[in-house]
């Protein structure tokens, strides 16, 4: 950091932080997800949901991993989007939104996943298909607050999560599923 | 007091970095048109942000069209509130 050279008055120093904080609102302000964004999110995960359970019922690995696929395509294709519509790359929005790490998201998701198994297991085809549901649904409700809690306080949730942390969901996630499979 | 950072204290500069700070990276458009200046102008105080360490310029797409995204450092985060700080102790000690 250089020695003072340029000091402003206090009144420009007043000024040039409120010309900032408004531009960064104006940013913030103009971020917004693609129409059908939430909802395909939501329908991306009921569909993911609904293949897994199927997939650990019938015991047909594939079925797993197409709904592993399923997600993942859209996950990509929604990010582009949202990439083109915005001018901008938020990786909080990534992690928190479109992979689930958010509150809602993550309980919505394991609730849902864990019903739409036990549904799957019990033969009870519709309670897959509302689990599947309820599950997609919390997710896209959980991915919409978080935005709407982002654009009134950017500074604190705009923040990236660390690679590690999102990788440990996934990956917790992921472990899960393998283990639950292989007592089967 | 703290010392104020000659590298931001541009207003412009200072609008650059906060606006950068609620995203991960933005595309060198969108920061022209927030900060309403002209291509020259803001390449001109990305450079020297840039030199100075506090933002990143990298070449991508957006769209199909080439681009430039920018994004600001750790380094560039660390300075920016530290800058801030002595803004708001400039301004506490008046009043």
């Amino acid at each position: 950091m250089e020695n003072n050279k340029e000091v402003p008055t206090p009144e420009e120093a007043a000024a040039a932080l409120s010309e900032a904080a408004a531009a960064r609102s104006a940013l913030v302000g103009a971020i917004g997800a693609p129409s059908g964004f939430f909802v395909l999110l939501g329908a991306a995960i009921a569909v993911h949901l609904a293949a897994v359970a199927a997939g650990f019922a019938r015991g047909e690995t594939v079925l797993i991993a197409c709904g592993v696929v399923i997600f993942l395509v859209v996950a990509v294709v929604l990010l582009v989007r949202f990439r083109r519509a915005n001018g901008v790359a938020l990786g909080a929005f990534t992690s928190r939104v479109v992979l689930g790490t958010g509150a809602l998201a993550s309980v919505s998701y394991a609730a849902g996943l864990a019903l739409a198994i036990w549904a799957g297991y019990a033969g009870v085809t519709w309670l897959i298909v509302v689990a599947s549901v309820l599950g997609g649904a919390g997710y896209a409700v959980g991915g919409l607050r978080w935005l709407r809690s982002y654009r009134r306080r950017p500074e604190v949730l705009g923040q990236d999560r660390p690679a590690w942390e999102v990788l440990l969901v996934v990956a917790v996630t992921g472990l899960g599923l393998v283990l639950l499979l292989l007592q089967h | 007091m703290t010392d104020l950072d000659q590298h931001i204290v541009a207003p412009a500069r200072l609008i650059l970095m906060t606006t950068l700070t609620p995203v991960t990276e933005a595309d060198f458009a969108t920061v022209r048109g927030v900060l309403d200046v002209s291509d020259s102008v803001l390449s001109k105080h990305v450079g020297a942000l840039e030199d100075a360490g506090y933002v990143k310029r990298r070449k991508g797409t957006l769209s199909g069209r080439r681009t430039t995204w920018l994004s600001l450092t750790p380094q560039g985060r660390r300075a920016l509130s530290v800058h801030v700080a002595a803004l708001r102790e400039l301004i506490s000690g008046v009043e």
